[in-house]
């Protein structure tokens, strides 16, 4: 097999080649890789290991980060206790679930040509918070089984607002409005379940909800792993499809594209991952929403860069939770009021923005 | 007799129970060009979108190579049938390079995705349609002209023997209208490649179609030649419009010229009549 790159300028003759993309030849394959978006991608990777670096020097014992990082890589070392039992499993959770919400955003702003849509607003997460809030109040509490519930609770809100947007074809719009509605309707029925139920279940409930990594080991990081491991080649066919249903139905269709098929496949898989990653740590709101968003604004691409979509989600959840466990020290904030406090004034900065006639 | 391709049975076309074309023949000379032209809400946009497989029909079918379109794979059908909509939505931020390569997108593979194929077809459409210059610039900082050679140049990029174009003339100016519809010809002339067009001007239609088609409420009402069908009596048949048919002077096509404007009449303008 045989690798070959063109870098920036080929000799003599004029390249149509999409401008701003580099051709990567593998074999009889041939793939466009975005420059601008593979810089971005290799920087926030960068970003990504010092953010994780940090996070496990940092807490209420400073580990030094030459400790840390031999404890990641398996060497004997003394602070194999505070970094590789409680840091490193739910910073790795905080990292999958980052990268599953991250893609999961990116995918249904996609399908729903809508910056404003994630799995957090048109009722995935809440389906999701439904079911187990619901479970919880009726006496599970194994956290062995919650997630997935997590994941079902998920899955049958977003094929109700599916079923309930189909008209004669997915119509984007109606989609959005929709999913919002069923977020608010099923966030009331999980206040029902919470107000039904005991006090002390209630208050678990409140903090799952909210969206915490407080607690979570190796055994919420291991199934998360195997799960979004065995998408990734879902999530590799997405990259390319995403690309054509950017355009508008006709002239998709018209080249060949089965959109359809398309949008329900990377609806399904947007779906899946967002209630995955909130089966492990509860709906941390606005990751999905804001990861796309700057992944896109920082290429500058035609359609969001999955990759650095995943690779931002993860950034964000890390720091976030780095910030939550050590802002208000000793108490531990959730680490879904971080991104909140965040997410929720760009949403507001999004709307403004799009109602006063720029494209948002 | 000209062979046919592209051929619709006994079409019916609707939209929820609103009946917009009804049991329509139609074929589709190859290598020609073939302009649709009609009233508004006549059902020759519909009519177009059905050939295109955008929309199913109620009854009928439409045939490619004589193969039900809804029995053909989407995808084979985009390898020898492209099809430009009226107002087709570009990526926000795509840049022009960008766009026109995805005309190539039924041609490639998921681990396929750039050839010398795909180079040649793109670096001539874009040639073609004048817009190589244009390459890195972002679509939406184009004029409306230069947008439209874009998404010609896509649809070209596509390098279908069958190019169906729904009014590729509207929100131009007179220059870029011409402009564009040279182009379709010179496409047509070199080529071989059959198009069908829906326009608005009925003189434009006279002037670039080889074969007209002229609709009314979902129903054609004459086919041929523009020099054998357009008459004074057809144009009030379709449009309901008093007109005087003359040659055109530059290319001796029926050039349809309407009736007397309205004037304010002498009884109650108050100006002085002319006789």
């Amino acid at each position: 097999m045989t690798y070959t790159v063109s870098p920036g300028e080929a000799p003599a003759k004029a390249r149509p080649r999409p401008a701003g993309y580099l051709l990567v030849r593998a074999g009889r394959g041939s793939f466009l890789v975005h420059r601008r978006a593979a810089a971005v991608a290799l920087g926030l990777a960068v970003l990504l290991a010092a953010v994780c670096v940090a996070y496990l020097c940092v807490g209420k014992t400073f580990v030094a980060p030459t400790e840390a990082v031999k404890v990641v890589l398996g060497q004997p070392s003394s602070d194999e206790l505070v970094v590789g039992t409680l840091r490193l499993p739910r910073m790795t959770v905080g990292l999958l679930i980052g990268a599953a919400f991250g893609v999961a955003g990116a995918l249904i702003q996609t399908v729903s040509r809508n910056p404003l849509a994630s799995p957090d607003i048109i009722g995935v997460t809440q389906g999701a918070s439904a079911l187990t809030v619901g479970a919880m109040t009726f006496g599970v509490t194994s956290y062995a089984f919650l997630p997935y519930l997590s994941v079902i609770g998920g899955l049958l809100a977003a094929a109700l607002v599916y079923a309930f947007a189909w008209r004669r074809g997915l119509h984007a719009a109606r989609f959005v409005l929709i999913g919002i509605g069923f977020a608010v309707a099923l966030r009331s029925v999980t206040h029902l379940f919470m107000t039904k139920g005991d006090y002390l279940v209630a208050q678990q409930a409140q903090v799952w909800m909210t969206g915490s990594l407080n607690g979570r080991g190796w055994d919420e990081a291991t199934p998360v792993f195997w799960a979004l491991l065995a998408l990734v080649p879902f999530v590799l066919w997405a990259a390319r499809a995403q690309r054509t249903v950017a355009m508008d139905d006709d002239t998709a269709t018209a080249l060949g594209v089965r959109l359809g098929r398309v949008r329900f496949g990377l609806v399904l898989l947007g779906v899946v991952l967002a209630s995955i990653a909130t089966g492990a740590a509860g709906p941390v709101d606005f990751v999905a929403l804001l990861a796309p968003q700057i992944a896109r604004r920082t290429t500058r691409t035609a359609q969001i860069p999955l990759l650095c979509s995943a690779l931002l989600g993860a950034v964000i959840v890390v720091l976030a939770d780095l910030l939550a466990r050590k802002l208000f020290e000793p108490t531990e904030l959730p680490v879904g009021v971080l991104t909140a406090a965040v997410g929720a004034p760009y949403l507001i900065w999004l709307i403004i923005r799009s109602r006063t006639g720029g494209k948002a | 007799m000209t062979e046919s391709r592209l051929t619709a049975r006994a079409l019916t076309l609707a939209y929820e129970d609103r009946t917009v074309v009804d049991a329509l023949d139609l074929d589709v000379p190859d290598g020609q060009v073939t302009v649709v032209v009609g009233p508004n809400a006549c059902g020759k946009s519909t009519l177009l979108r059905a050939l295109g497989r955008l929309l199913k029909p109620k009854g009928g079918a439409v045939l490619l190579d004589g193969e039900e379109l809804a029995q053909i794979p989407t995808r084979r059908i985009a390898r020898s049938l492209g099809l430009l909509p009226q107002t087709p939505v570009a990526p926000e931020a795509i840049t022009v390079a960008d766009l026109v390569a995805r005309g190539r997108q039924p041609h490639q593979r998921w681990w396929q995705q750039w050839s010398e194929e795909d180079e040649r077809a793109v670096t001539d459409a874009m040639a073609r349609t004048d817009v190589s210059a244009l390459a890195e610039r972002a679509v939406d900082e184009l004029s409306g002209g230069q947008r439209q050679r874009v998404w010609i140049a896509m649809a070209l990029a596509q390098e279908t023997d069958l190019l169906l174009l729904d009014e590729p003339t509207t929100y131009l100016d007179i220059a870029h209208q011409v402009e564009v519809l040279d182009l379709v010809r010179q496409l047509n002339h070199e080529r071989g490649r059959t198009v069908v067009a829906v326009l608005h001007d009925l003189n434009q239609a006279a002037r670039y179609a080889d074969h007209l088609v002229a609709m009314k409420a979902g129903r054609v009402i004459a086919r041929g030649r523009p020099s054998e069908i357009v008459t004074a009596e057809l144009v009030r048949e379709v449009f309901g419009l008093d007109s005087v048919v003359v040659p055109d002077p530059v290319t001796g096509s029926p050039l349809v010229i309407p009736g007397t404007p309205w004037a304010p009449s002498a009884a109650c303008g108050g100006i002085a009549s002319l006789d």
